[in-house]
């Protein structure tokens, strides 16, 4: 019984692989993308990708970098057919080609590691990379994809035992399974996005001597990163992205990092004039904080920083670094395990968000999305999250329906937001950056003694950058104190009176914007001590 | 007066996906149950026809009257959309006796809608109309308990129990203790509905203090009441007959409008309005939503989602109750009592899920759901009366028009969801 469907499944497989028939040339290129131009719907006018070029030679290891929002994941989505492209073309060994699916791209040879991983937690490894075969509708031919999976494993040194089941592997085994389930198309071309993020030391340095042993084989490998080190360590090429756009591609061997991080942030940053500050009392004080990340691992490890009345501090450093859990526990959304937050000279640690909002502080935070507004309520309702207890909003226990409606209209005016219907639009269809305006509108207008911002210009367009630039620095010359976290350094220099950089959950440096370089920083943020 | 026909069409305008989707899912269900009945060997144009008079429409003009009573409706709806700002200020104008024109003629369009759909009800003047809004009143309350639950993120599917709670309670108010004539009613129906809250606030607490999920507790509670309510009729409360309840006390009894309506009808009414102006014009609603929509966000904005939660389970729990009570004190079942099998309360709260589904989770749209559900469950009768269906094969058509009904507000449903995860997982 079992036979039958085996042949049925291994002809049906041969049927279906006309791609690899010839085995590329080292140096060959493998797959090359012209022009590529990605759009959201709701920011059309904002390009995600803005033409870019971009190829993969057989043998190669090619390191994809650039900030978060720079563009990375979405053109390796691109490629490996997750989202469709706006405009360019994509060639696969020279032949024009469209990748209209995962599936479309799987059979041309490009295969993809998402960073989150997509595994079914309660089955098997077997079983997990059974169900990604399009073949295995009706039965799943698990002793043949054993079989295979052994072999592959072998050959890349890959350890994982089949028959574990998912939920058994750690982060790193977790890994590993998600590129053995894309090895198994015998993909020409494996893309992993940030393979590193989840993984120790040790895992990763032997996850980079997996990806050059498959180049080694012809295969062309592109991993993207953030991190320098993760560049000069192991890729053949790297290419450069920034907000979009592409930098420039060239041989590892013939840049530095010192050029890269230029490449990265931005070379050319015009400070505009921002007054000294007349700072005052401490309006904010941290001190010596510990706070545990999202899996229980130290995030903050000792941050101990002020931040005065009429004075923007500037945190700098790469996303992941213990910005956001700092920002969570001084803002009362996370548990301070050690350590003190002072706000106004009193102790909010670990006070519930609302006492630490009473004390006057504005926050604007990281992810608009998730936290920052509800998505399936109205834009007027979004407009009051803060306000909502206060009088004139409501009276008593009810709402008062006109002046929040008033109260709304002025701001939506006053901050360009495009909204159809304030008791209508569910603020979900908002473009982001509208979506931005409005937490922006909503954080700022009472004027605020303290404020909290986590990238708040992200997304905006640069009109709306300046006028977000403005609107800080208008309120820093009224006395509100500012903590300002960004990887964005251009926005750092241009509205900090001080820059502190952080790099794994410590406070690397600190010192003034007008003696500070953007390099220094550049490489602080990196991981260089000062 | 343009501005009232901007107001029609921007309400119609907001209407009319919602609108659409229902009357298109209606019909697929429709033709689903159509071809049941041909399969059986029946006829459906004449099976709907029979269930039609579950509604109340017997004649051409009855269904006519019944469209333009829609359609005066929709109107009104629209109108005061549009006034709704100014009608208290007329209002007060005239009380000031200010009488402007723009004043009288709010008032006398009003008066004239309002006028209108009164003739018409009398076209409707019918046992069979009455009964549907006899069989609608508890569905009603019912929804609201998981429509309340699911707008602040809580599966609530407690209602049953709580039904049976309430019920009993009513029956004991309402036929142990001799209280003067209007306390009595109130007493019972205040206690039913605070028992039925009782019974919420254990999966509440539970969820609150333990993290318990509610699917779990309220299910079984709902057996826990399934098992203990009959024991308390048997061995506590039982009257006359041993397997009732003592008869209600006619100072306990909600008057009867017609058939077994009663005027507990305005009550179900009122609290459908009242859940409305609490969700969408009090502070503790607006908590309470945000909480359902985005807990992440709401603890963010400083609210404190336990209290919201609690909220959400005693509004539910008290319309549960109130459901209870309509059954014993405010309908003339088996003679004013509540039997051992709880065969006039059973089922009442699992139906206020789906019709809850079909209002999309909303007080008023849970009214209008429950008629459509009611009229098909006094249709079935003559469905059966008139062409000999098989009453298991009725039901089997119901459950495919509320099933079909229920489709596009669970596809919305778990669309949010979907979204939800997303955003939670979602790129940095």
């Amino acid at each position: 019984m079992k036979n039958p469907l085996k042949k049925l499944l291994s002809s049906k497989r041969k049927g279906k692989k006309p791609a690899v028939a010839r085995k590329p040339r080292r140096g060959e290129t493998l797959v090359r993308a012209e022009g590529i131009a990605k759009g959201f719907p709701g920011v059309w006018e904002h390009l995600i990708l803005d033409h870019i070029n971009f190829d993969v030679k057989a043998g190669e290891v090619h390191a994809l970098l650039g900030e978060n929002g720079a563009g990375k994941t979405v053109l390796a989505n691109i490629l490996s057919g997750f989202y469709s492209l706006t405009k360019g073309r994509i060639y696969v060994k020279g032949k024009p080609v469209s990748i209209k699916s995962p599936k479309d791209a799987l059979e041309l040879g490009i295969g993809m590691v998402h960073q989150e991983f997509t595994l079914a937690r309660p089955l098997t490894v077997t079983e997990n990379v059974a169900l990604g075969l399009s073949t295995s509708n009706f039965s799943f031919p698990l002793s043949e994809v054993e079989k295979k999976l052994k072999e592959l494993s072998e050959r890349y040194g890959l350890k994982v035992d089949p028959k574990a089941r998912i939920e058994e592997l750690s982060a790193g085994e977790q890994q590993r399974v998600e590129i053995l389930k894309v090895l198994y198309h015998e993909p020409e071309v494996l893309i992993l996005d940030e393979p590193t993020s989840v993984l120790t030391e040790d895992e990763a340095k032997s996850l980079f001597s997996i990806l050059r042993a498959m180049a080694k084989e012809g295969r062309g490998v592109v991993f993207i990163t953030h991190k320098f080190e993760e560049v000069f360590e192991s890729s053949d090429r790297v290419t450069v992205l920034r907000l979009g756009k592409l930098v420039g591609t060239m041989k590892t061997s013939k840049t530095n990092r010192r050029e890269l991080v230029r490449m990265m942030m931005g070379g050319e940053i015009s400070l505009p004039k921002k007054k000294p500050a007349k700072v005052g009392k401490i309006a904010l004080e941290v001190k010596d904080l510990h706070v545990l990340g999202e899996r229980g691992v130290p995030a903050v490890r000792g941050i101990s920083l002020t931040v005065r009345k009429g004075e923007i501090l500037g945190i700098a450093g790469i996303a992941g670094n213990g910005q956001s859990e700092l920002v969570e526990a001084i803002t009362g959304l996370r548990e301070v395990t050690k350590g003190k937050v002072l706000i106004f000279g009193k102790d909010m640690t670990n006070r519930s968000p609302r006492e630490i909002a009473d004390m006057g502080m504005g926050h604007i935070p990281e992810e608009r999305r998730r936290i920052g507004t509800a998505e399936g309520m109205t834009v007027a309702e979004n407009f009051i999250m803060k306000d909502y207890r206060r009088s004139p909003f409501s009276n008593r226990s009810f709402l008062n329906l006109p002046f929040i409606t008033q109260h709304s209209k002025k701001m939506i005016s006053e901050h360009n937001i495009l909204v159809p219907d304030l008791w209508v639009t569910e603020t979900r269809i908002l473009s982001g950056g509208n979506i931005q305006r409005l937490i922006l509108a909503r954080e700022t207008w009472w004027e605020p003694r303290l404020i909290v911002a986590t990238h708040p210009t992200y997304g905006l367009d640069l009109k709306a950058v300046k006028h977000t630039h403005e609107l800080f620095l208008k309120l820093k010359k009224k006395g509100t104190a500012t903590l300002l976290v960004s990887e964005d350094l251009e926005e750092i220099f241009s509205l900090s009176d001080r820059i502190a950089v952080i790099f794994e959950g410590k406070i690397v440096g600190t010192m003034d914007a007008a003696k500070a370089r953007v390099h220094k920083i550049g490489l602080m943020m990196a991981g260089s001590k000062g | 007066m343009p501005r009232l026909f901007d107001a029609i069409r921007e309400y119609l305008g907001t209407l009319k996906r919602s609108l659409a989707e229902s009357l298109f899912a209606l019909l697929i269900g429709l033709l689903i149950g159509a071809g049941l009945m041909l399969a059986f060997g029946y006829d459906p144009i004449m099976g709907y026809i029979s269930m039609l008079k579950g509604f109340g429409i017997f004649t051409i003009e009855g269904f006519l009257a019944v469209l333009a009573i829609i359609a005066l409706g929709l109107l009104l709806a629209a109108f005061i959309g549009a006034y709704w700002a100014k009608i208290p200020q007329a209002l007060a104008r005239l009380w000031r006796k200010k009488i402007s024109g723009r004043s009288i003629s709010l008032v006398a369009i009003v008066v004239f809608i309002l006028f209108l759909i009164s003739r018409m009800l009398e076209f409707l003047d019918n046992v069979e109309l009455m009964e549907m809004l006899a069989y609608s009143v508890p569905l009603m309350l019912t929804a609201i308990t998981f429509a309340v639950g699911m707008r602040a993120g809580i599966f609530n599917i407690g209602a049953e129990g709580q039904v049976y709670m309430g019920a009993v309670a009513a029956a004991w108010i309402g036929g142990h203790f001799a209280l003067p004539t209007g306390l009595h009613l109130l007493a019972a129906t205040a206690f039913a509905m605070l028992i039925g809250a009782a019974w919420a606030l254990l999966p509440a607490i539970l969820k609150i203090r333990a993290g318990v999920h509610e699917v779990i507790s309220t299910i079984m509670l709902n057996w826990v009441a399934f098992f203990h309510v009959p024991y308390l009729i048997i061995n506590r409360f039982a009257g006359v007959h041993a397997e009732r309840t003592a008869t209600i006390l006619p100072t306990a009894r909600y008057p009867i409008l017609g058939a077994s309506l009663t005027a507990v009808i305005f009550v179900a009414l009122a609290a459908c309005v009242v859940v409305y102006i609490l969700l969408w014009r009090t502070r503790a609603g607006y908590e309470l939503r945000l909480v359902g929509d985005n807990p992440d966000a709401a603890r963010y904005a400083g609210i404190n989602i336990r209290r919201a939660i609690l909220i959400s389970f005693i509004i539910g729990g008290m319309a549960a109750g109130l459901a209870g009570a309509s059954q014993v004190i405010g309908r003339p079942l088996l003679g004013w009592t509540l039997p051992a099998t709880l065969g006039t309360v059973f089922g009442l709260g699992f139906s206020g899920i789906g019709i809850a589904v079909i209002g999309r989770n909303h007080p008023i749209g849970g009214i209008f759901a429950a008629l459509l559900f009611a009229g098909m469950l006094n249709g079935a009768k003559f469905m059966e009366y008139d062409w000999g269906i098989s009453s298991e094969l009725v039901v089997a058509i119901q459950g495919v028009i509320i099933i079909a009904l229920a489709i596009p507000a669970l596809l919305a449903m778990s669309r949010r969801g979907v979204r939800r995860l997303k955003i939670r997982r979602g790129p940095r």
